[in-house]
C-alpha cells in the first residue's frame, strides 16, 4: 500500500494536522509540543520525503532550471507527493518555530493563532504575518523603554 | 581445573570511551545506523527489483557492515598508543578512512536510486568510471584495520593480558590480510557467484546452489571479531596456554576463510544443509 503515492498521500495529511493541533494547544505543554511539532513529525515526514526522492528521482521528468521543467517534475505522482510532503514538513517546522519564538518573546499565544492558520494554509504568508507581528512588538518595546 | 574466572576477570570496558578515543569513527558508525531509516523507508516504497531483490538491499547491508566495522575500530582505538591516537597523522588517516566509507555508501545508494549495479557495473558510463576508484577507497578503508593491528601489536602499554593483546592485533591484521585478496578477486570476478545461483540463504543471501564468494569476504572481514573473542576465551579457560591458543585460533580462522574461498571458486555452496 505504501508503494502507491495516492494511499501514502492519505497518511501524510492527518500526520501534519496532528502537529498543527498540538501547536494550537502549545501553552498547555510547551516542551512536549515542541518535541512533537518541531522534531518528531517533521522528521517522520522528512523520512518519507527522502525515501520518495531516493526511489523516484532517477525517472522523474523535468528539472529545476525552468518553470516548464518544474511543472514537468510535478506531473510524476510520486515526485509531486514528495513536493507536497516537503510543504507539510517545512510549514509545520516553521509553525513550531513561530510558537517557540512567540513564547520566548512574550507574544500572546492567541495573537499567533492567525499566523499559524496562515502558515498552515499558505506557508510563507504566515511567516510574513508573524514577522510583522514580531516587528510591531519590538517597536512597541523600544517606544516604551525607559531611557537610562 | 584451570577455570579461574574470578582471578583473570578485569572490569568491563567502558563503551563511552569510544567517543573520545575515536570520535570520527564513533560519529560515522552512528550516522551509518541512522542512515538505515531512510533506506528501509525507500525499500518499503520501492516496487523496483534489481537482480531478484529490492535495489535498497545492498546499501542496507553495507550500512550494517560498515557500521559494525567502524564501531569496532572505535572500540579498539583505546589500545593504540596514546601519543598516536592524539597525533595529527592518526587524525588525518581516520579522516581519509571516514571519507572513503562515506564515498562508498553514497555510491551504493546512488546506484540503488538508478536501480543499477554499483559493483561490477560496466554498462552505465559514470558508474563504470567510478568502480575502480571505489576499489581504491575500499582498500583504504580496510587498511585501517592493518594500521591499527600493527600499532596495537607494538604498543607496550595496552593494559591487556598479552594473549588478548595478541588476539586483537592478529584479528585486525587478518581482517586486512584476508579481505584484500578475497575482495580483490571478487571485484574482478564480475559477479558474486561461481555458477548459477537460484536459491539463497535467509538474511545473508548466500547462494544455496552455486559458489558464493561473499562467504569468504564476510568471514575475512570478521577476523577482527572472531580472533579477539578466541583470545578472551583462551585467557579465561586456558590461561597457561593462552598465547598458543590465540595463534592456533588465528591459523584455523585463516584456514576457514581459505576453505570457503576455494569452495566458492569450485562453484560449491557454503554449508548447503543450512537451507
Amino acid at each position: 500500500m505504501l508503494t502507491d503515492p495516492h494511499s501514502l498521500f492519505q497518511l501524510t495529511g492527518p500526520l501534519a494536522i496532528l502537529g498543527w493541533l498540538a501547536l494550537v494547544f502549545a501553552p498547555l505543554a510547551p516542551r512536549l509540543v515542541d518535541a512533537v511539532a518541531a522534531l518528531a513529525i517533521p522528521a517522520l515526514l522528512s523520512v518519507a520525503y527522502t525515501a520518495l526522492i531516493l526511489v523516484n528521482w532517477s525517472d522523474a521528468p523535468g528539472g529545476f532550471d525552468s518553470l516548464a521543467n518544474v511543472m514537468a517534475l510535478f506531473t510524476h505522482p510520486a515526485v509531486a507527493l514528495a513536493g507536497w510532503v516537503h510543504y507539510l514538513a517545512f510549514d509545520l517546522f516553521v509553525g513550531a518555530w513561530i510558537t517557540r519564538t512567540a513564547r520566548a518573546e512574550r507574544i500572546n499565544h492567541l495573537l499567533i493563532l492567525p499566523c499559524l492558520v496562515l502558515t498552515f494554509l499558505f506557508g510563507p504568508a504566515g511567516f510574513l504575518a508573524f514577522t510583522a507581528l514580531r516587528a510591531a512588538f519590538a517597536a512597541r518595546a523600544r517606544m516604551t523603554e525607559v531611557p537610562a | 581445573m584451570t577455570l579461574s574466572l574470578a582471578a583473570t576477570r578485569s572490569p568491563a570496558p567502558d563503551l563511552r570511551r569510544m567517543a573520545s578515543d575515536a570520535p570520527a569513527f564513533t560519529i560515522l558508525a552512528i550516522l551509518l545506523a541512522l542512515g538505515l531509516i531512510p533506506l528501509y523507508a525507500a525499500m518499503a516504497l520501492d516496487i523496483r527489483v534489481f537482480q531478484g531483490e529490492s535495489p535498497w538491499m545492498k546499501p542496507v547491508k553495507f550500512h550494517y557492515a560498515l557500521g559494525v566495522y567502524t564501531i569496532t575500530l572505535a572500540f579498539f582505538a583505546r589500545y593504540l598508543p596514546e601519543g598516536t591516537r592524539n597525533g595529527r597523522t592518526w587524525r588525518w588517516f581516520t579522516a581519509a578512512v571516514v571519507f572513503a566509507i562515506v564515498a562508498e555508501v553514497v555510491w551504493l545508494s546512488a546506484a540503488a536510486m538508478q536501480n543499477t549495479a554499483s559493483h561490477f557495473n560496466t554498462e552505465v558510463p559514470l558508474f563504470a568510471a567510478v568502480y575502480p576508484l571505489m576499489g581504491a577507497f575500499a582498500t583504504l578503508l580496510t587498511s585501517a584495520s592493518l594500521v591499527m593491528g600493527i600499532l596495537i601489536w607494538r604498543n607496550p602499554a595496552t593494559g591487556l593480558p598479552p594473549a588478548v593483546q595478541l588476539s586483537v592485533a592478529l584479528g585486525l591484521i587478518l581482517t586486512f590480510a584476508l579481505t584484500l585478496p578475497v575482495a580483490g578477486y571478487l571485484s574482478g570476478n564480475g559477479t558474486h557467484f561461481v555458477g548459477t545461483s537460484t536459491q539463497e540463504l535467509w538474511v545473508m543471501g548466500w547462494s544455496r546452489d552455486a559458489g558464493d564468494l561473499r562467504v569468504a569476504h564476510f568471514l575475512a572481514t570478521h577476523a577482527l571479531h572472531f580472533v579477539p573473542v578466541a583470545g578472551l576465551a583462551a585467557v579465561w579457560l586456558v590461561p597457561a596456554q593462552a598465547m598458543r591458543v590465540v595463534w592456533v585460533a588465528a591459523g584455523l580462522f585463516a584456514a576457514l576463510v581459505i576453505f570457503t574461498f576455494v569452495q566458492a571458486l569450485q562453484g560449491r555452496p557454503f554449508l548447503p544443509f543450512l537451507g
